[in-house]
């Protein structure tokens, strides 16, 4: 089961070299993004994650909020 | 939609999946930095004055008014300790009786805005409504500084 | 203190609803008046529900 993390969470998991990744589609993702966030829209995730994502490294993913 | 990915990303058998709850919006509203086409652009937080005077509930009115214009300023932000705030000081609860104190005289509560909101929004909303100034604070409540309507009118136009 | 009558309230300039101060200058009154929500909107604090692209 994913875990619900917080911003300071997310903060300490990216300074352990952790991959992060944004769901959002485009121009979202284009006009802000967090800074290193790759591009994963949920869509595209069975195509792209294999290709953008290292299984042996934790994954932090992100949308707009939390509505 | 991230729930749902962090979902789809396990099943995929990825095994150390985190959901960042909050978001996007939430590291925004913090004050933290982004990348992006909108980066690029100055926003309510880069614009903002730091330097704003600031009091607190206790203090009377008139020694805030004096430290203000000492400074050259005509507004201040009441804040906690925390830097919190909870009121303002506009030209008009400057001038009221100044025995009184802050806590008193303020202006409680007042309309705040976001650290990332685009100055090319805010100054349309700025003249629109004759808001002179205008407190920005990130999504707890803490003091980012004080955005003034001069400033943002003498901004570049957006060219987007 | 009674509130006032939501039919006397100014209403929001772009959904309508009945406010009592704007949500950007504190003022009643406001010749432009906008709700919480519309403002939040408007400047991005906020996106719109349903979301397009389901949330």
């Amino acid at each position: 089961m994913p875990k619900q993390i917080d911003r300071d969470e997310v903060r300490r998991l990216l300074d352990g070299g952790a991959q992060l990744a944004e769901v959002l589609p485009s121009p979202e993702y284009e006009e802000d993004h967090l800074p290193g966030a790759l591009h994963l829209p949920l869509r595209h995730v069975e195509e792209r994650a294999a290709d953008l994502l290292e299984r042996s490294r934790q994954i932090v993913v992100y949308c707009w909020d939390a509505a | 939609m991230s729930p749902r990915a962090a979902w789809r990303l396990e099943s995929l058998g990825f095994g150390d999946v985190y959901d960042y709850v909050a978001g996007k919006l939430d590291w925004m509203a913090a004050g933290l930095p982004t990348e992006g086409t909108n980066a690029q652009r100055p926003r309510a937080a880069d614009v903002a004055r730091k330097d704003v005077p600031l009091c607190g509930l206790k203090e009377r009115l008139g020694d805030v008014r004096d430290r203000v214009r000492a400074q050259g300023w005509d507004a201040a932000v009441v804040v906690n300790e925390d830097r919190v705030v909870l009121g303002l000081l506009r030209t008009a609860e400057l001038e009221k009786d100044p025995a009184q104190l802050i806590e008193q005289a303020m202006r409680p509560g007042p309309s705040t805005f976001r650290p990332f909101v685009s100055i090319h929004e805010m100054g349309h909303f700025m003249v629109e409504h004759k808001l002179e100034n205008a407190p920005i604070t990130t999504s707890d409540g803490r003091l980012v500084g004080l955005l003034l309507k001069q400033d943002v009118v003498s901004q570049p136009a957006d060219v987007s | 203190m009674s509130e006032p009558a939501a039919s006397t309230m100014e209403k929001c300039s772009s959904c309508d609803m009945p406010i009592e101060l704007c949500a950007c200058c504190d003022e009643p009154n406001c010749g432009a008046a906008i709700c919480y929500r519309c403002l939040n909107l408007a400047l991005g604090q906020a996106m719109p529900e349903p979301h397009d692209h389901g949330g």
